[in-house]
């Protein structure tokens, strides 16, 4: 007979559980109380907050990790800092990161950089790489297709065609301006223009023949290149585009407004001032040979690129 | 038991031929058969052959994922993350869906119409939008702060709980509740005493599912940004470097199991309570360890309410607002959500055909016999851990997988959330074989009918019914998921959604986001019609 039918039934009475009921409710009251009460208010608007470095990755992570803690603590040693790494894993959120002052110094492509500085007011670019200067896009043809390298882009529009990622500068925008400017209409494509994603999707898509051209970032291109990691012959680089400004550092308002006026100028001064003799290995690791200034005028040609194509408003 | 408390399954009663059902029936067929026709798979090439090196390199890195250990810290850190945004946020979904489901109860209600049909009204808004979606959102408001990963689940999975919950309140024996009525309690008093007790185990059995599907959400929301595994495993994804990516997979996967193990263990101690007035210590067991977890999670994740209400937040809040409203009603626009509406509710069918088909295939053998020898034992073990893989790898990478093998269109994206889909389906239908009543099967097998015949005139009949509820469920759930693969650019109206917000076009986001919003409430609509018919 179980415990409590022998109590209905005038038996000893159950035992008491260890853990009554109330005491259970208690206790889980307590702990509650005590884990939101022992929370710090959020950090955001704190006169001593660090500055927040973030990027939008496009390489694999611990690469990742090592470049922007490599950047944060190089920065925090040359600026006597406090500097702290954001992951971030998307364009839109990056942009809007860096509206609400979650993020305070982001490395932005051309594109996503001018819609960040139009939603944020006061923000100013710190500077660009050697190469951002003049950044180009490789267009790609899967080798079935039969064409042979040709600056002409205007065979392209009767293949299946994918960009990269929406926002992307060098996957998408340029790339799209160049097309327009041949002719091409940049979201004609028969079943309309793929987006990939990624530069590496962009390669993989291309190769396999699902899409039978493609676009993308020159600096990845000749690092897959590089590494031998482009082995299908089934891929054939079509064409570079003409130069334009891509990548750049910019820096929000609001850590102008906590760690001093002159944050601009100490950003600008360390980031140009990095050398190969001292400094190889974050250069390196963003692929530069060196940082130069950069000013807002830079990415004029991509604003007004994003408004035709409805990208910035 | 997972099969009973999504969806209250249906009774299966004497085989009556209803007229509604054949109606149902060809318009499910008539609604496959166009989605089919309009994939394109009748009218023309839809395989790729030359991209099956690029899809043999990702399956092939399957069985040989990235060890190295730096990886592997990197990747139990991020599990770690996952796990607490899970708890969070499944635990906060269970809080919000027991004071919801008073909202939205008919009993609260009782013949008051108006003011339930509002409630559900209210209720699917949160529902309607994918938990990557609330993300996005969120992340506007809040900023980097934990808040946006454990609102993100807390709110959809809130809402949708909130439903599950009333329903289970609804459908208990009212017998107790109705005699502390007329005994003169108040209606609480009467609902806590006499609905509550019947409706416990459910609701309990319930809340731990809830937990097991948190942690792949948590995943998908790592994606946007939110750390964790998802994060890893969508920078591995961006650089396609498939051996890290099968490790963040298996990783998910084990934490899968993990909660799927803990809550079938609570499922069944609920399902079957052990004799005796003693606490189960199992059950006490795991309520200690949520709780104890709750708390080690907000400690973690840093996570602070005062963040909710902070004036920036309001600020960022206002600013979203204001950007989003009026939502746009541009012509172009409305007409390319409209052609977008139907795209994706043709990709959802596509998806739901494939996933069920494939669900029933293999329900026999994802269901763990009472008794088997040890080849089917394995071959079981062996399904059970393909359907498992089928739903840890996050449908964006199946879509671009898929898009090596397949040329672009509505395909790639469908099947993705088909595969997907059926790694979720496989298990649910495999767990309805389990329970389902085995004797008329066994009873048709010693009167001699063949094994095919015992199947098909023993087990079929009592299966159909919960097996096409799981189904319908299923489909609310893929119309939700085609944002996923549409940010992917394979279809439907989630690339109108990517589309706008890569533009920061709030009032755009905010017509997008309402037309999904209504078209997931007219398919929970339609299919709870169909799942009457099939009562």
């Amino acid at each position: 007979m179980s415990t409590a039918a022998a109590a209905r039934s005038g038996g000893p009475a159950p035992r008491i559980p260890l853990l009554s009921r109330r005491a259970l409710l208690a206790g889980t009251g307590v702990a509650v109380a005590a884990a939101l009460a022992g929370c710090t208010s959020s950090s955001a608007e704190d006169a001593a907050a660090p500055l927040r470095i973030g990027a939008i990755p496009d390489q694999d992570p611990e690469v990742l990790q090592r470049l922007y803690g490599t950047v944060a603590d190089s920065l925090a040693a040359a600026l006597d800092l406090e500097v702290e790494y954001r992951p971030v894993t998307d364009y839109a959120a990056a942009v809007s990161l860096f509206r609400t002052g979650d993020l305070d110094l982001v490395w932005f492509g051309g594109l996503t950089g001018v819609q960040a500085r139009l939603q944020t007011r006061g923000a100013v670019p710190i500077a660009q790489r050697d190469i951002d200067e003049a950044f180009r896009s490789v267009f790609v043809v899967h080798a079935g297709t039969g064409l042979a390298p040709s600056d002409d882009l205007a065979p392209l529009a009767g293949l299946r065609f994918t960009y990269g990622s929406e926002t992307s500068t060098s996957g998408r925008l340029m790339p799209a301006y160049f097309l327009s400017e041949a002719g091409v209409d940049p979201q004609g494509f028969p079943g309309g223009p793929g987006f990939s994603g990624s530069h590496d999707a962009t390669i993989t898509l291309v190769a396999s023949g699902s899409y039978q051209a493609g676009v993308l970032n020159e600096q990845v291109w000749d690092s897959r290149l590089g590494e031998g990691g482009i082995t299908d012959s089934d891929l054939v680089e079509y064409t570079r585009t003409p130069t334009y400004h891509d990548y750049h550092w910019l820096l929000g308002p609001k850590a102008v407004e906590r760690l001093g006026a002159d944050l601009p100028e100490r950003l600008t001064a360390y980031f140009t001032g990095l050398t190969q003799d001292d400094d190889a290995e974050v250069l390196e690791l963003f692929g530069a040979g060196s940082f130069i200034p950069t000013e807002a005028a830079n990415y004029e040609l991509i604003e007004q690129i994003g408004r035709d194509l409805g990208l910035v408003r | 038991m997972t099969t009973l408390l999504d969806r209250p399954a249906p009774v299966s009663s004497r085989p009556v031929r209803d007229r509604r059902r054949w109606g149902w029936a060809i318009a499910a067929v008539g609604l496959v058969g166009w989605a089919l026709v309009d994939s394109g798979l009748f009218s023309g090439a839809v395989l790729n052959p030359g991209g099956a090196a690029q899809f043999g390199r990702f399956a092939s890195a399957a069985f040989r994922p990235e060890l190295a250990p730096e990886f592997l810290a990197v990747v139990a850190e991020s599990a770690l993350v996952t796990v607490a945004y899970a708890v969070l946020g499944g635990g906060l979904a269970v809080l919000l869906g027991a004071v919801g489901a008073v909202a939205v109860a008919r009993s609260t209600w009782g013949r008051r119409r108006t003011g339930w049909l509002v409630a559900r009204g209210v209720v699917a808004l949160p529902r309607g939008l994918h938990e990557a979606v609330w993300g996005l959102l969120l992340l506007n408001v809040l900023g980097l702060d934990p808040w946006v990963g454990v609102l993100a689940i807390a709110i959809p999975y809130g809402a949708v709980t909130a439903t599950v919950f009333a329903g289970i309140l609804d459908e208990v024996p009212r017998s107790g509740y109705d005699a502390l009525l007329a005994a003169g309690a108040g209606r609480s008093a009467a609902a806590l005493y006499g609905l509550l007790p019947h409706a416990a185990g459910s609701l309990l059995s319930y809340a731990f599912y809830r937990l097991e599907c948190a942690v792949r959400s948590a995943v998908v929301l790592g994606l946007i940004g939110a750390g964790g595994l998802g994060y890893q495993l969508s920078l591995s994804f961006t650089s396609l470097r498939w051996e890290q990516v099968w490790t963040t997979v298996y990783a998910l996967a084990v934490l899968c199991l993990a909660a799927d193990a803990g809550g079938r263990a609570v499922r069944r101690r609920v399902a079957d309570p052990r004799p005796g007035g003693d606490r189960d210590r199992v059950l006490t067991g795991a309520g200690v360890v949520v709780l104890a977890l709750t708390g080690w999670a907000v400690w973690y994740l840093t996570l602070s309410p005062a963040s909710l209400v902070s004036a920036r937040a309001l600020e960022q809040l206002s600013y979203v607002v204001s950007a989003a409203w009026p939502p746009s009603t541009e012509g172009a626009l409305l007409a390319d959500v409209a052609g977008a509406a139907l795209d994706t509710v043709l990709m959802s069918v596509l998806a739901i055909a494939f996933a069920t088909a494939g669900a029933v295939a293999l329900a026999g053998l994802a269901a763990r016999p009472p008794s088997a020898g040890l080849p089917r034992r394995f071959t079981g073990a062996l399904v059970r851990a393909t359907l498992l893989l089928l739903r840890a790898v996050p449908p964006p990478v199946w879509a671009l997988v898929l898009l090596f093998v397949l040329l672009p269109g509505v395909l790639p994206g469908a099947l993705a959330l088909g595969v997907y889909t059926l790694g979720v389906l496989g298990r649910l239908v495999g767990e309805a074989v389990e329970e389902s009543d085995r004797r008329p099967t066994e009873a048709l097998r010693s009167a001699g009918a063949s094994p095919v015949g015992a199947w098909l005139y023993g087990t079929v009949p009592s299966l159909a019914g919960p097996v096409l509820a799981l189904a319908c469920y299923r489909w609310e759930v893929a119309i939700r998921d085609t944002v996923l693969v549409g940010l992917l650019g394979a279809g439907g109206i989630g690339v109108l959604l990517s589309a706008a917000t890569a533009s920061f076009d709030w009032p755009a986001v905010a017509t997008v986001l309402a037309a999904i919003v209504l078209l997931s409430l007219v398919v929970d609509l339609v299919s709870e019609r169909a799942r009457a018919a099939l009562r």
